[in-house]
């Protein structure tokens, strides 16, 4: 690290913050505002959310003598996904009665609240403990939600995973009891026991940590765009071991080509009773030679990159007891999810339900809400929040499956999408996120069913193409990754980007910078026009575009920006 | 009870058909319709001739002591009860007036010339702080009245089942107690000003006369004056609004909020009003010309410009009572309807049962005349300068399939704008001020549009460098979108005007929460201010808030008090006697 830059601020909140405490507990008493001090809204994001404000009402609040329209967007961490019915039951109850009615299904496996106000934030995490679950890291500068392969017709590799993305959080978790102290009111322990974080540090990680693990050929979790990646290796119906990706990461800022998407890097494979050693090896190295100056270069992807791989490695493998070894290899076969019943060898069927967006609450035509309500209430089975923001009524038994069929019918939760809609993701930004500089969980819906009549015209309705939107270039739905990446770039503008690989193995690359919804339309309308007709065997829409020559392929993440079209270059 | 026949002799100057019409109205008029006709035809009159009348009268040899004793929730009573002052001044009186707050039966019992003017609350209440007079003068032990002579005026609202009760039960009461009534009860609408200077008047002489027959003064000469004093003659009056132009209008609930709340600003430069916080503002409202035209299509008016402008301006095109569906009934021949029809009805409702059957005059007599709506000034002069500040919630609301809306609240949100003008007077209220001494604390408890006065007060503590602690309790729905002054609030937080905040939003959590519960809440500091001499406000809504408050703060006195329920409403009544729990409520 060079001694000589300053610490960004963070570093130095962090470090004065008293092991995440900071003034937090003042600030909920103060009735007069709906925000918190800006120092602890950094603060916040260890404890599972955010401050946001609602930018649709930006304009009214200062003529109406208020402050912004303040409200707090709390994440959960739950490990892989999984809750029971009667947890579900309670994260719903708390969505109606703390947050703005609805819940929100993340990428990582989990919900969201949104539109919490402060004097409901207590109420909100007691709520959750109640049910033993928490918010803790689920953000901030520490290992967040890890995420594994929602797929429970493989019952015991699923459960597997499931279990190591539980224990690896929990090896990962910060130490510190402040989470306990503010929201339930637990006492500080006596005698002051100086607190310490023997994995992460007093002053936690540079930036965020991302941990997904994935069981071929099933790549849901995006495994090359998490900061760590373990890839199953499965042998005579058991995993043995992992393969190590590291180095993934998909935000960046526009117009500053040093920052870039990074799909990660397989750097080895551990045996599976190494993977937690592995895990804490990557996040101390991390840990220690992250950038803590500029907080736009201090993800693990910038760390490896400076450093080298090879270094990297190095590093990683001094902390081991057990070195990691040659890759095993591994296919991949798609990122999405397969909506729809399964059933496994044991007569159990899990059910894959299409969430557009992640968002549940009841439409006129689709009563999500309700209708996961009445199926919970049969308290069978369990409910597993996919990566592809979805949800999946898994472990039914045979006597139960019929009702709830029904119940899917009757709520319009087994509608048949297109291809392309399947596969769309779109993050929450306008109104709330601050980070957003366009719409997109409000804009892609509309946006799909144009491109749906395009790819209805060239008999392409029912052709899986990953799409997946953002309303600014920090990637939360992992934008660069897909066949059709459209990252906000102002009111309306977007730029757009093509040639992800189906599976996720492969970044896009930008083909059109700042184009409106018609600019979208009539730069994609051409291409499906031109797949349909000229496509080789199976071949899918990411790849057909470099192999015509539309886009260049990206090879890694440093030639992102590189090979552009004439026109983008600039 | 057989009614006197009351005739008019023919040599009335008349004509015979009018001395029929005449007859017939007053022959088959109640004594207390007589006693309201005598004071409005007398009331009419000094309206009318001023002081071309007579000459001033001599004063008598003796002045003759008066006790003017009024109890009053809105301050109509009290201003009354003023009036009656200076016009028995004139008369050659030795008048006091007296607040039933300060005053017991006891202290009443002693005096020889006694003029009740009383105000019925709500659903036939007496005025808050008339509460405990009342009820000892009903109670068991009241004096006896032996040696009193009296009468009473009492003010009421027809719109109210209970019109007049107060005033109707204290006549009677004092009538068992053994005081001699001399001059039958005037009960008055909302409409009570020439009536009740009639009847003030007419009162005032027959008192003089039978008081000077009991001493040595003769005859008392009448000089009619017109209401307000030569001082006051500037100042706006309900009469004779000030249009003050609107320089403010600013919408300060959310768009998302389910309230519709205004700041609305207006100018009183050149109006010589000159309030204090806790005042308000007498506005007189315009109708809704949608509603107008209803009305005239359902009576069958055409569109009369003389009569448009008298439903607009002048008359009371929606409250309903019991009297004008009898009156509306007999013109029309239908019948009357229950008494529970009325609930949330309005005249247009009452048209609608036989449209098109009222000549003009027969629907500008069943109309009451528009009364002014009153409002909490949210500012302080010292604050403001020549600007009066309110704080205005536009009432709306569906009864009996029909959107209504409230005349005044929406004629100012709605129908109004920044550049329009308010048609304004002061109706001083004396008995809501800030406590004398700025070191006092102060605690503040307004939801809703009852902040508005709270914010006059910290203005004028602010601007008067007061070292007195305030506390301030705001509660409305919606914390993100109802939080009325949030950025001044926070800037008194900030500067430490503001000791204490503390808000209860009612629909941000699954419980309702509401400043009661608040208070609760806070009921250990509560208390302490309370030990400590703090005055305690409270301002806005008279049902349900003012109420729940009450028995909050009954709570707080027995729980921190460690006392029973008694001791704590002894306590309580003891904070009050001592002008430290004062109440605006509407």
């Amino acid at each position: 690290m060079d001694m000589e830059r300053p610490l960004s601020a963070n570093e130095r909140i962090k470090e004065k913050s008293r092991f995440l405490r900071g003034t937090i507990a003042d600030g909920l008493t103060r009735v007069d505002t709906g925000a918190l001090a800006d120092d602890d809204t950094q603060l916040t994001k260890f404890h599972g959310f955010y401050m946001q404000d609602d930018r649709d009402l930006r304009a009214e609040r200062g003529r109406q003598r208020m402050e912004k329209a303040f409200s707090y967007m709390v994440r959960m961490r739950v490990p892989a996904g999984i809750v029971s019915p009667q947890q579900w039951l309670g994260i719903e109850k708390l969505a109606l009665e703390r947050g703005n009615r609805t819940i929100r299904l993340t990428t990582r496996e989990t919900v969201q609240f949104h539109g919490v106000l402060k004097s409901n934030l207590t109420p909100l995490m007691r709520g959750l403990a109640a049910m033993s679950l928490d918010t803790i890291a689920a953000c901030g500068d520490v290992n967040r939600n890890v995420i594994a392969t929602t797929d429970p017709s493989r019952g015991g590799l699923h459960e597997a995973v499931a279990t190591l993305a539980r224990d690896i959080s929990g090896h990962l978790l910060p130490r510190t009891r402040a989470w306990h102290e503010i929201w339930l009111g637990q006492e500080r322990i006596a005698g002051g026991v100086i607190e310490e974080e023997p994995i992460l540090g007093r002053t936690y990680l540079p930036r965020k940590f991302k941990i997904g693990i994935a069981i071929p050929p099933r790549n849901d979790v995006d495994v090359f765009a998490q900061d760590l990646g373990f890839i199953a290796v499965v042998e005579r119906g058991r995993i043995v071991g992992y393969n190590v990706a590291a180095g993934g990461g998909m935000g960046m800022t526009h117009g500053e080509p040093e920052t870039y998407p990074r799909n990660a890097d397989v750097i080895g494979y551990c045996d599976a009773d190494d993977v937690i050693a592995v895990a804490e090896a990557v996040v101390t190295v991390q840990r220690d030679f992250g950038d803590r100056s500029n907080r736009k270069h201090a993800r693990l992807k910038y760390t490896i990159d400076t450093l080298g791989l090879d270094r990297f490695v190095t590093l990683v493998n001094d902390r081991l007891t057990h070195r990691l070894g040659p890759p095993r290899p591994f296919t991949f076969e798609s990122t999405g999810d397969r909506p729809g019943w399964a059933e496994d060898e044991d007569g159990r069927s899990h059910v894959t339900l299409f969430i557009e967006n992640g968002r549940i609450h009841d439409l006129p035509h689709r009563k999500m809400m309700t209708g996961l309500h009445r199926i919970a209430e049969l308290d069978v089975g369990r409910f597993i929040m996919t990566p592809n923001q979805n949800i999946i009524i898994a472990d039914i038994p045979p006597a139960s499956r019929p009702m709830v069929e029904a119940l899917l019918a009757e709520h319009g939760l087994d509608d048949a999408q297109s291809g392309l809609r399947r596969n769309a993701m779109a993050c929450v930004a306008l109104p709330t996120c601050g980070l957003a500089l366009a719409e997109s969980e409000r804009y892609l819906p509309a946006l799909i069913t144009r491109l749906e009549q395009e790819l209805d015209r060239f008999g392409l309705a029912q052709e899986d193409i990953t799409l997946r939107m953002t309303g600014c270039p920090n990637g939360c739905a992992r934008p660069y990754i897909s066949e059709i990446g459209i990252v906000g770039r102002g009111p309306g503008l977007y730029n757009l980007y093509l040639g992800g690989a189906h599976e996720g193995t492969r970044l896009n690359k930008l083909y059109r910078r700042d184009v409106d919804d018609d600019g979208i339309v009539a730069a994609l309308s051409p291409l499906f026009a031109a797949f349909a007709e000229a496509r080789k065997r199976n071949e899918r829409f990411g790849d057909f575009v470099i192999r015509t020559g539309h886009v260049a392929a990206t090879v890694t993440g440093l030639d992102f920006h590189e090979n552009l079209a004439s026109d983008l270059r600039s | 009870m057989m009614k006197t026949a009351v005739l008019l002799p023919s040599s009335a100057p008349f004509a015979a058909d009018q001395i029929d019409a005449l007859n017939g109205v007053i022959g088959a008029a109640s004594a207390e319709q007589r006693a309201w006709l005598s004071g409005f035809l007398a009331g009419l009159q000094a309206a009318n001739d001023s002081r071309a009348a007579a000459p001033p009268a001599a004063p008598p040899a003796k002045r003759v002591p008066l006790t003017i004793l009024f109890g009053t929730e809105s301050g109509n009573a009290e201003a009354l009860a003023n009036q009656a002052r200076k016009a028995a001044s004139k008369l050659g009186f030795a008048p006091k007036v007296q607040d039933m707050a300060d005053f017991t039966p006891a202290q009443a019992a002693g005096v020889e010339n006694l003029l009740i003017v009383a105000a019925t609350w709500g659903e036939g209440d007496p005025p808050q702080r008339a509460q405990d007079f009342y009820e000892s003068l009903m109670a068991n032990g009241a004096p006896r009245f032996e040696k009193t002579r009296y009468a009473v005026l009492a003010l009421g609202d027809r719109a109210y089942a209970q019109f007049c009760e107060i005033g109707r039960r204290i006549d009677e009461r004092l009538a068992a107690l053994g005081g001699a009534r001399i001059a039958d009860r005037i009960e008055c609408d909302v409409d009570y000003e020439t009536p009740a200077q009639g009847w003030i008047d007419q009162t005032l002489q027959r008192l003089g006369a039978e008081a000077g027959a009991a001493g040595d003064t003769s005859v008392i000469h009448v000089d009619f004056v017109r209401s307000g004093s030569e001082a006051e003659a500037d100042q706006p009056t309900r009469a004779r609004p000030f249009a003050a132009e609107i320089i403010e209008h600013v919408r300060l609930s959310g768009s998302r909020s389910t309230s519709d709340t205004y700041h609305v600003g207006v100018s009183l430069e050149g109006s010589g009003i000159t309030y204090e916080p806790g005042d308000a503002l007498g506005v007189v409202p315009r109708n809704d010309p949608a509603l107008v035209d209803a009305i005239l299509d359902t009576a069958g008016q055409g569109g009369d410009a003389a009569l448009r402008e008298t439903l607009t301006q002048r008359l009371d095109i929606t409250t309903l009572t019991a009297p004008q569906a009898e009156t509306f009934a007999r013109l029309t021949g239908t019948e009357v309807p229950p008494a529970d029809w009325l609930a949330g009805r309005q005249v247009i409702d009452l048209l609608e049962r036989a449209p098109g059957k009222l000549s003009t005059e027969q629907l500008t007599a069943l109309l009451r005349p528009l009364t002014p709506r009153y409002y909490s000034i949210a500012s302080s002069r010292k604050a403001v300068g020549e600007e009066a500040h309110l704080l205005v919630g536009a009432v709306r609301y569906r009864s009996h399939d029909r959107d209504r809306s409230g005349v005044a609240s929406v004629d100012i949100t709605e129908r109004s704008r920044a550049g329009g003008h308010l048609h304004v007077f002061l109706r001083p209220n004396p008995h809501f001020r800030l406590p004398a001494e700025p070191d006092r604390k102060v605690i503040m408890v307004g939801p809703g549009t009852g902040l508005a006065p709270f914010r006059g007060f910290l203005q004028e503590r602010e601007a008067t460098g007061a070292q007195g602690a305030n506390w301030l309790l705001f509660g409305h729905r919606n914390y993100t979108h109802d939080f009325l002054y949030q950025l001044e609030i926070q800037d008194w937080v900030k500067s430490g005007l503001l000791s204490r905040l503390d808000v209860a939003f009612s629909r941000d959590q699954p419980e309702k929460r509401y400043v009661q519960h608040a208070l609760w809440d806070a009921r250990r500091d509560l208390y302490a201010w309370l030990k400590d001499g703090a005055s305690l406000y409270v301002c806005g809504d008279a049902n349900a808030m003012a109420r729940d408050v009450h028995a909050a703060l009954l709570r707080v006195l027995a729980d921190q008090g460690n006392q029973d329920e008694d001791a704590a409403k002894a306590e309580l009544d003891a904070i009050r006697r001592d002008g430290r729990y004062l109440r605006d409520v509407y």
